[in-house]
């Protein structure tokens, strides 16, 4: 109980408060503008919290990204534009609302949902991370690497992509990780004589070449979109009680999965909206309405989405394994501010946990008040020219990544990353497994040679232990899965003919 | 840039072989079975197979095809979207010898004006951009950003 009010101590400081409520406002805006993603939205953050204490730094990242991924059903709702890819799951079916004239309801259960399902995603979180804290002193790096390993293989099954695809982005991402001489030996490997690439490559300056520089070129590529015509909505709350009463069952199932997707290491918002989306559709009674401007299918997924983001936490502040990109970005803001991820964190730190789970509640709660002021002004904000707001994006991208390390080579570096993230998106390979890749290849290598050493070179011992033989179980499982779908797909497509 | 798979695929066949190749080459540990090549001649080998189904379009299946953007025959036609890199590199080489505030003021003046924003906006916005974000960095951040040929006044 002490800890508890030490909590709410460190949550009432005023520099919490401000950053808070700042970063609220940042991650609906940039959430809202079509393309700029809640990662990139936290990636662009990651600088601005060097300067600011432990608590307030987590609380921008939590803030932010709740925000951007709420408001990311803006511009989809109004214009079928996507604000992050974890609201392309039922963009169509709310722009058909929106065409029904009903697009205050389709937005009020964007935000009514989301809150909901944030909320369910944090006491998740709050109920999971002790226990599974108790489970995670006694992994060793046999579980740490399958772990490790699935939060990977997680990561490639991303919808929409071809799965080989998306392991070879993966290990391009591993390949990447290994630059420098951070891995077990200390040599330096593929430095190529640079003394700039001897420290490795920073995930930092990576995510925000892969994800705002490689934006900013696509709009150069791209038409302009749609402007938004002026709009006045009704009640935006009004009828969502009964769409809360009426859909409770989806509502809890899309909490559920959500919760169980973002726990997942490697899966998060993205693949939680499309996922609870296709199983809306699958259990509703009345599936033939679905993609007709039917909110079951958001109410779901909306709720899905934002509940994935809370328990997306739980491997991250376990393991240090991230649930999605934006735990990954959070879980390098921990390191920097001392509160190292591993179990003991919540036995040494409790009132830091505390304060963290504060700040989810709150951002979920706020969420409401000032999501509906986002929806009132969205058409204002969405009618600036791209043209004054990408140059911005990519003097942040220079600023934010020199300021990362003082080093104008992390620069040159976003530069790189952004051509790498824009080469492969056009060309079908999910740069989200990429960066997963990068963020977590050093603790692949580092958790994959220390069991050999300690195996001796046997594979054997990776198997033995009970719950690392679940996690291999899980991994191989999740390597096969597309193989699988293959070969249902093709028998199922030869039988039908005949 | 969208390139047929087979030249990703093949692309990535060679990357695989060559990262494969010089991680067989790292010094070993003396005394000690793995070292640090074998994790990069695992992830070439692995990037080397990939590359391959790639390349013979194995899994296409699986994918969405993308929605074909019409190219903007507009200023600079394709190579427009090597600006945002080609500005960072810039960024880098021009921010000592000139200073922040010129180079951003370059930076966002040339992305504006390649997305087709007037003068009425490019302008004004070059000027006022870099001057916010030195504020915030470099009052409120303490970023140390460069002075150059142009200090700001504060």
């Amino acid at each position: 109980m002490n800890e508890l009010m030490e909590g709410v101590r460190l949550v009432a400081a005023p520099d919490v408060i401000i950053a808070i409520v700042a970063s609220a406002i940042y991650g609906l805006v940039v959430g809202s503008l079509p393309g700029l993603s809640a990662t990139m939205a936290t990636a662009l953050l990651v600088p601005v919290t060097f300067w600011l204490s432990p608590i307030a730094a987590i609380a921008t990242i939590i803030t932010a990204s709740a925000m951007a991924i709420f408001s990311g059903d803006i511009p989809g709702c109004l214009l079928r534009i996507p604000g992050t890819p974890a609201s392309a799951a039922y963009t169509d079916e709310a722009y058909a609302m929106t065409r029904k004239g009903q697009p205050e309801v389709a937005l009020g259960a964007g935000l009514w949902f989301s809150a909901i399902g944030g909320i369910v995603g944090t006491l998740s979180l709050v109920l999971m991370a002790p226990l599974l804290a108790e489970m995670a002193l006694s992994f060793s790096t046999f579980e740490y690497f399958w772990l490790a390993f699935l939060g990977l293989m997680c990561a490639t099954l991303v919808a929409r992509s071809s799965p080989i695809k998306a392991i070879a982005s993966m290990l391009l991402g591993l390949l990447i990780a290994c630059i420098g001489m951070e891995n077990p030996a200390g040599t330096p490997r593929f430095t190529f004589g640079l003394t700039d690439l001897l420290g490795g490559i920073e995930p930092i300056p990576a995510l925000v070449g892969v994800f705002a520089v490689s934006e900013v070129m696509r709009a150069m590529a791209t038409p302009e979109p749609p402007k938004m015509p002026h709009r006045k909505f009704g009640s935006i709350l009004a009828g969502q009680w009964k769409l809360t009463k009426k859909y409770q069952w989806p509502m809890w199932r899309g909490n559920i999965i959500g919760v169980i997707i973002g726990v997942l290491p490697g899966a998060g918002a993205d693949m939680a909206a499309w996922v609870s989306y296709a199983m809306s559709k699958k259990f509703s009674k009345e599936p033939e309405k679905f993609g007709t401007g039917h909110p079951e299918g958001l109410v779901e997924a909306g709720a899905s989405n934002n509940a994935s983001l809370a328990s997306g936490w739980v491997p991250s502040l376990l393991f240090g394994i991230p649930g999605d990109t934006i735990t990954a970005i959070a879980i390098g803001v921990l390191y920097m501010k001392g509160l190292n991820p591993g179990p003991t964190l919540f036995t040494e730190n409790a009132r830091s946990m505390y304060a963290l789970y504060l700040i989810f509640i709150i951002a979920n709660i706020i969420m409401i008040p000032l999501g509906i002021v986002m929806i009132r002004i969205a058409s204002k904000v969405l009618r600036a020219p791209r043209a004054s707001i990408m140059p911005v994006i990519l003097l942040l991208c220079a600023v934010g990544a020199f300021a990362t390390g003082n080093n104008l080579f992390s620069v040159l570096l976003v530069g790189v990353f952004g051509i790498l993230g824009f080469v492969m998106e056009r060309n079908g390979y999910p740069v989200a497994a990429l960066v997963l890749g990068i963020v977590m290849g050093t603790m692949v290598e580092q958790n994959f040679i220390t069991s050999l050493i300690k195996s001796d070179g046997d594979v054997m011992p990776f198997f033995e232990r009970p719950v690392s033989a679940v996690l291999a179980a899980m991994t191989i499982g999740a390597l096969l899965w597309p193989l699988g779908v293959w070969i249902w797909n093709r028998t199922g497509g030869r039988r039908l003919p005949a | 840039m969208q390139l047929s798979d087979r030249v990703t695929g093949g692309v990535l066949v060679v990357l695989g072989g060559l990262a494969a190749w010089s991680g067989s080459r790292l010094p070993a540990v003396p005394g000690q079975d793995v070292g640090p090549a074998a994790f990069p001649m695992l992830i070439g080998s692995g990037l080397v197979i990939c590359g391959a189904l790639i390349a013979l379009g194995i899994g296409r299946s699986f994918e969405v095809p993308e929605e074909d953007v019409p190219a903007t025959g507009s200023r600079f036609g394709g190579l427009r979207v090597l600006i945002p890199p080609a500005l960072l590199l810039f960024y880098m080489l021009a921010s000592e010898p000139l200073g922040f505030l010129l180079t951003a003021g370059i930076m966002v003046f040339v992305v504006a004006w390649a997305l087709g924003a007037s003068m009425r906006l490019a302008v004004p916005l070059a000027l006022v951009a870099p001057v916010l974000v030195h504020l915030a960095f470099y009052k409120l951040l303490r970023v140390p950003l460069p002075d150059g040929v142009l200090p700001a006044p504060w």
